[in-house]
């Protein structure tokens, strides 16, 4: 135990830099996500295209993959940004996929005369959107997107093996030091479940007073 | 749900939509074309870069890579899916010193992250006398962390089984288990069937953490090969479109399962509407 | 987000030693493949490799084991240009551990069969005391604390950590030069003690693997890259953007890892190490591997035992 308590200042810096990292991604992953879903159910057939296209590529790569390839090649095309931002950028639009596949399956779970009650009103597609469906789908959809909140937590991990030093390369470095991988992992395990802890809470909260509001 | 936000749009809609779409592809297209512009100035498209990805010992060399990543996901998929199943039984017992063990194993590794269980393997478990072979210091962390969300998966299959069904088991006789087993787990297989496929695609994606263990799955084989001829950026990028193809497959045999179940349920439901209308 | 990059980079600088298991070792190899032709002349020097004579294998010992086995089991990389890379299109291992390996290989079974396990540089001791590996070839700097979980024969060879820079780069020639700057690293590699010893104001990034040190040096990551020098020197002639800027500043003794207590078994590594100096073997392994990018002849291997923890 005492190994955590003499590399606190350590921790706690790659406890931030995650938390930076799963904030500022999650988002950017919100919006995005928002984005490609509209998409997807849009009356502009190549708009849907675009959007299942989009979901379908970063569902299919492996983060890894997509987070060496941006540090390295985006600043062969003239994009070079800060290896957090980066990172971040990253896992944002990797995750958008996934919020995007969870809020699809929420629109498609509101009854069909909710869109058509909308539409009998007048209301255009984005007011619709908007003002009807996507209020109901977010309620049904609040636990799926915590889940992809919570992986998306453990995915900034990955993180560390493009020189972000986050929890996950703060608790490497310090075990490559003291060599008590024991303590070292299980404090940096516990860590990541009591954010995961949080997140859980807050969805479930949220979704019980979202479910008794409507 | 999705065609019916919208009436299908008139002439006038029509003729905007097409002009967005035009303005649109050609400020999609011209940024493409600065950005490859931008690597081949970089000197990331010359022909003797990609040239080796031409030749077949390289694609030898990624596809037993592949190999390895399709073995490792297979195994791992085996016992998480065991394991997950195991869980989700668990987590629906009436016996709560086997209900709550399962929750909490369920709750508690799905927020751990995979690579930290990797590294538990990898640092820890050698230091106490366990030092698994390599391909194991993947598969074991990859199926400890894919057996939480194999049983959710399940566990959503089991309960969305009609309850009558369970209960018409009881009540012909069967047992609880033999209710399970016989009625409730067929339906519920099948159903779950779709997410199990693309549960698999994430495990699949996530072998990629043998880079870590130098295990030579596809991404560390990529590795050897881009320290090999110092080619990086064009070996990730070869990489990755060998990952996009097989997962890409999987998810849409997803899809393909996804479509059928659906459309067995609603021929099911036709029928049963059918005959009660009968009766 | 200015303050976070200035926490990272604080973090860098207090902390040691990057992500996981990347031998952190670089490249060195030509782009087209099968150029190298190391597997080839190395066979040529290996048939002039010595043979243990027949009462060298004492029976229970260690090498008899290994030549009933018929196979020398060595932990080693895949991914090490010029000391353990594996060739693609041969699948053969290449370098000069891995012909190193395949010499000793034939000093106990009379052929070169080697079975490289690809470790992880974290787990070697490990792999050593359970028994999964016979011996260790794999840049593994012979240190004291190290000595106290596993045996050391040799050191077999001699090499030091430099720096590289952009071409054009000025004001950087010692290590000294790199405090305040950001400093390039292979993750898990010895550079990283050293930077913080001698420059202890600079940042350190690490990356997992020689090409992605060398990319990150080329789009400005960092100012500096250091690692080891025969790499950097391969590193600088296959890419004329990079040059290295003075000379090694560390020694880093590589030892022949072997299990603790086999006093046996690390005598008869030293008795071969020897025999294969003396034979011109141990020359014409560096001068197919190392050689080929350092100019002139083998320099002297370093005198055996000579480190404190062989």
């Amino acid at each position: 135990m005492s190994v955590l308590l003499d590399h606190l200042p350590e921790f706690w810096e790659g406890l931030v830099v995650t938390l930076q990292l799963t904030a500022a991604s999650f988002a950017g992953a919100a919006v995005l996500g928002l984005v490609v879903t509209s998409m997807r159910v849009s009356p502009v057939a190549v708009l849907r295209g675009i959007g299942t296209a989009y979901v379908e590529t970063f569902q299919n790569l492996p983060l890894l993959v997509l987070l060496v390839l941006a540090v390295f090649g985006l600043p062969e095309i003239g994009i070079k940004a800060d290896l957090l931002v980066t990172a971040v950028v990253v896992i944002a639009v990797y995750e958008a996929a996934y919020i995007a596949e969870a809020l699809r399956s929420g629109v498609n779970a509101v009854s069909a005369g909710q869109g058509e009650a909308a539409r009998a009103l007048g209301l255009t597609f984005g007011q619709s959107l908007r003002h009807v469906v996507l209020p109901q789908a977010l309620r049904t959809v609040i636990q799926p997107l915590g889940n992809v909140f919570i992986a998306l937590t453990m995915n900034t991990s990955l993180a560390a093996a493009v020189g972000v030093v986050d929890l996950t390369a703060a608790a490497n470095r310090v075990n490559l030091i003291e060599a008590q991988p024991i303590p070292i992992f299980v404090g940096a395990g516990l860590a990541y479940a009591l954010v995961a802890a949080c997140v859980g809470l807050v969805t479930g909260r949220l979704e019980r007073r979202l479910v008794t509001a409507g | 749900m999705s065609d019916l936000l919208f009436d299908a749009p008139g002439p006038r809609a029509r003729r905007r939509i097409r002009i967005a779409t035009v303005v649109g592809t050609v400020v999609i297209l011209g940024l493409l074309a600065l950005a490859v512009r931008q690597f081949a100035a970089a000197g990331q498209l010359d022909p003797e870069r990609w040239q080796p990805y031409a030749t077949w010992p390289m694609w030898r060399y990624l596809l037993g890579g592949l190999w390895s990543t399709v073995l490792a996901a297979v195994v791992a998929a085996a016992l998480a899916m065991a394991a997950g199943l195991a869980l989700a039984l668990g987590r629906l017992s009436r016996c709560r010193w086997v209900r709550l063990p399962a929750a909490a194993y369920i709750e508690a590794v799905r927020t751990i992250p995979a690579l930290l269980l990797v590294y538990v393997v990898l640092f820890a478990l050698p230091r106490y006398g366990v030092d698994l072979p390599l391909f194991w210091k993947l598969v074991v962390p990859l199926a400890v962390s894919n057996a939480a969300a194999f049983a959710g998966v399940f566990r959503a299959g089991i309960l969305s089984v009609d309850k009558g069904q369970g209960e018409a088991g009881l009540a012909v006789g069967l047992t609880h288990g033999q209710t399970m087993r016989m009625i409730v787990l067929p339906q519920a297989a099948r159903r779950v069937l779709p997410s199990i496929v693309s549960q698999s695609v994430g495990l699949l994606k996530d072998t990629s953490l043998g880079f870590v263990v130098s295990y030579a799955e596809l991404l560390y084989s990529g590795k050897v090969l881009a320290a090999y001829n110092g080619l990086l950026i064009q070996t990730y990028i070869v990489v990755a479109l060998v990952y996009l193809a097989i997962n890409g497959s999987l998810s849409k045999l997803a899809r393909v399962l996804e479509t059928r179940t659906q459309e067995t349920r609603a021929a099911a439901a036709d029928r049963s509407r059918r005959s009660t209308a009968r009766a | 987000m200015v303050v976070s990059m200035k926490r990272v980079a604080a973090v860098a600088a207090v902390s040691m030693i990057g992500l996981s298991a990347c031998s952190g070792t670089g490249s060195g190899s030509p782009a087209v493949p099968g150029e190298t032709g190391g597997a080839a002349e190395g066979a040529g020097v290996l048939a002039k490799a010595p043979v243990a004579a027949a009462a060298d294998i004492l029976p229970g010992s260690t090498m008899e084991k290994i030549k009933q086995r018929g196979e020398l089991i060595v932990g080693g990389s895949l991914d090490a240009p010029l000391l353990s890379q594996q060739n693609p299109v041969t699948g053969e291992v290449e370098g000069f551990d891995a012909d190193m390996g395949k010499a000793l290989a034939t000093y106990i079974i009379g052929e070169p069969k080697v079975k490289i396990v690809n470790s992880a540089s974290e787990t070697r001791e490990a792999l050593l005391s359970n028994g999964t590996v016979d011996v260790v070839f794999q840049t593994y700097t012979i240190t004291p604390e190290r000595a106290e979980q596993v045996a050391f024969a040799g050191p077999y060879y001699s090499s030091g950590l430099t720096i590289a820079v952009k071409k054009g780069t000025t004001g950087i020639a010692k290590p000294e030069d790199l405090n305040g700057k950001t400093v390039i690293a292979g993750a898990n590699t010895p550079a990283i003690p050293a930077i913080k010893k001698l420059a202890p104001q600079a940042e350190i990034v690490t990356f997992g693997s020689d090409p992605e040190c060398i990319q990150a040096l080329k789009q400005d990551r960092g100012v500096a890259y250091v690692q080891d020098e025969t790499l950097l020197i391969a590193d600088a002639q296959k890419d004329p953007a990079v040059e290295v800027v003075g000379s090694p500043f560390t020694t880093d003794p590589y030892g022949i890892g072997l299990k603790h207590g086999d006093d046996q078994f690390k005598k008869f590594v030293n008795d071969w190490l020897k025999k294969t100096q003396s034979a011109g073997v141990w020359q014409g392994i560096w001068k197919n591997s190392i050689g080929t990018v350092v100019q002139g002849e083998a320099p002297a291997p370093p005198q055996i035992g000579s480190v404190p923890g062989s």
